[in-house]
């Protein structure tokens, strides 16, 4: 009687709190949607901003979003690569408890350290300035770990028959990893990018001071320029509490901005249901 | 003429503990070798010496000499890559790529040596008429694998071992995960191959091994309790565990380390 009284508290408890998760997400994105949906319209969206960003759109910042989420997605792609690779295929096995920790740890730094470190290393140490070239490297380093544990992920999913097939043929270790290891990981690098992009498009702590600007740039020409993005402009567009049309403003922008991140990731969790597949067979 | 493979002295240990023991035997070039004997007796440990398989597992170690065509394999100098282009090995379970059967035959071969478009018809073709497959394919060879039954897979996968044109092939169980018809496909392929190439396979069942085998290994308890003529151990076997062994009737092995009273029951499948 007791144990089925426990069990049915427990229950409740883990209802009532998935329920507070679940209903959070919705207001969330309700309160985002109705306040922003006012400021959407094609002309937002395809329209540069103009004075300060109180009125015209936010195309740039879109841009800009986009370009610095794949030039640090570009970036950290081969590293996380060869990091995965080299942890799940050369590094001594003792070893590679003690690698996975490090870059748990690193996935959990706050992202304020990354921009201060950037600061330190791209701003006072190599004098590059506020730069394109500064958010690419910080955000790269930023999302290195999520990318390179969902590689490994994957690496550790392929079945050991595979592995086992490839090597009786009598493959070396790098045709291993070139015909079997890295094309059956294809979807955790998929999805281990994707989900790398979604968390580098929200970051704004770890590039405010050095990569981006609120206004007087549209695309950078040159790595050395600065970049503007949606993160920054909300940010700054919030401050402005004065200022109806620019709050106004900040709410569609962020908007714009959970969209984004909203379909990379559902096409990530699109594709992991596909690895699912795969493994199954 | 030499011998193929030549074991002197060999014990194979995983950690500190010998699973295989004192192995001193030779195997003649182009027979089917067929090694029987109970559970856990070591037979797929001592099989995946031959091509150096056991080397995935760290703490693997083996002492004494491995001879393959004069050459010990485990020395420093062995290039393993190469050697198992010589040495194929296909496991219990079928392994097919999520590709079409055209693709899984040639995915060995076409990594390790440049070939015309025209040729990698011909591997094709010729190999999986080896192995009995080319009726039953012939007309679907750019679907996908995945859709063919387990033992149509089992016969694709030692095609693409097969492919790669080694000197000798390693089955482990090939046929244990088999239906009665599927497995016999398997053994009419190998009395195929008869005369072709080296076959050495680890089997549980005994009917099989007396229909295809030219030699047989009786493997007891980490070490070789009999070997000989096909003929040999299962018309005239030597010793008293061979006779047990092969009637289907239960053989006492004392586990070292144990009190002597103490034994393991094992008795042979297929009966
Ligand atoms: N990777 C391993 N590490 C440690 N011990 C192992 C390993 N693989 C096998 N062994 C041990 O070696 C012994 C022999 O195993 P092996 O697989 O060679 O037997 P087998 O004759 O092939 O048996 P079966 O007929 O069941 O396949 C067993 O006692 C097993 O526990
Ligand atoms: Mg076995």
């Amino acid at each position: 009687m007791i144990r089925r009284a426990k069990g049915v508290i427990f229950f409740s408890i883990c209802a009532i709190a998935t329920l507070i998760a679940v209903s959070l997400l919705f207001v969330i994105v309700g309160v985002i949607f109705s306040k922003g949906i006012s400021a959407f319209s094609v002309t937002f969206l395809t329209e540069e901003s103009k004075n300060f960003g109180q009125t015209g759109g936010i195309f740039f910042q879109i841009l800009g979003t986009i370009i610095l989420i794949t030039s640090a997605g570009i970036l950290s792609l081969p590293i996380a690569l060869g990091t995965a690779v080299y942890q799940t295929e050369y590094l001594w096995p003792s070893f590679r408890r003690a690698a996975s920790i490090v870059l748990y740890a690193l996935n959990g730094v706050p992202t304020i350290i990354f921009g201060l470190f950037g600061y330190a290393v791209f701003g006072l140490l190599l004098n590059v300035g506020v730069s394109w070239v500064s958010g690419t490297f910080i955000l790269a380093i930023m999302i290195l770990p999520t990318l390179t544990v969902s590689i490994k992920e994957a690496i550790d999913s392929i079945p050991v028959k595979y592995r086992e097939s490839g090597l009786s043929l009598g493959f070396s270790k790098w045709k291993l990893i070139r015909v079997i290891i890295i094309p059956h990981s294809f979807f955790g690098i998929v999805t281990g990018l994707l989900l790398g992009l979604a968390r580098a498009a929200g970051e704004t702590a770890a590039i405010m001071f050095t990569a981006t600007v609120f206004s007087g740039v549209n695309v950078p020409r040159s790595f050395l320029e600065p970049i503007t993005t949606l993160q920054t402009h909300i940010l700054v567009l919030a401050q402005e509490a004065l200022n109806p049309q620019a709050r106004t403003n900040a709410w569609g922008a962020a908007l714009a901005l959970v969209m984004i991140v909203f379909f990379i990731s559902i096409v990530s969790m699109f594709i992991r249901s596909r690895i699912r597949l795969e493994a199954e067979r | 003429m030499m011998p193929l493979f030549s074991l002197n002295n060999v014990s194979l240990f995983y950690g500190k503990a010998p699973i295989v023991r004192d192995i001193n035997i030779t195997f003649a070039e182009k027979r089917v070798i067929c090694i029987i004997g109970p559970s856990g007796s070591g037979k797929s440990t001592l099989l995946r010496t031959f091509n150096r398989m056991n080397d995935l597992t760290p703490s693997f170690e083996c002492k004494g000499s491995v001879l393959f065509d004069g050459h010990d394999i485990y020395n420093n100098g062995t290039k393993v890559c190469q050697l198992r282009q010589h040495v194929g090995m296909v496991f219990q379970k079928p392994c097919i790529f999520p590709k079409s059967i055209y693709d899984n035959v040639l995915f060995g071969v076409r990594q390790l040596y440049r070939m015309k478009k025209i040729e990698h018809q011909q591997v094709v073709e010729e190999t999986l008429k080896a192995v009995y497959l080319w009726d039953e394919v012939k007309d679907k060879l750019r679907s996908s694998a995945l859709e063919l039954s387990q033992g149509q897979q089992q016969r694709l996968t030692i095609a693409r071992a097969l492919a790669v044109k080694p000197r000798v092939i390693l089955l482990d169980e090939p046929t244990s995960s088999l239906d009665h018809k599927s497995a016999g496909a398997i053994d009419a392929l190998i009395n195929n191959l008869k005369g072709e190439i080296t076959v050495i396979m680890v089997t549980h069942k005994l009917d099989q091994a007396r229909r295809i085998a030219d030699d047989v290994v009786f493997m007891c308890d980490g070490m070789i309790c009999e070997a000989g003529t096909s003929k040999h151990i299962f018309e005239t076997p030597g010793k008293s565990e061979t006779k047990c062994y092969i009637k289907g009737e239960e053989i006492n092995v004392p586990i070292k380390g144990f009190v002597s009273s103490q034994v393991i029951r094992l008795k042979a499948e297929g009966y």
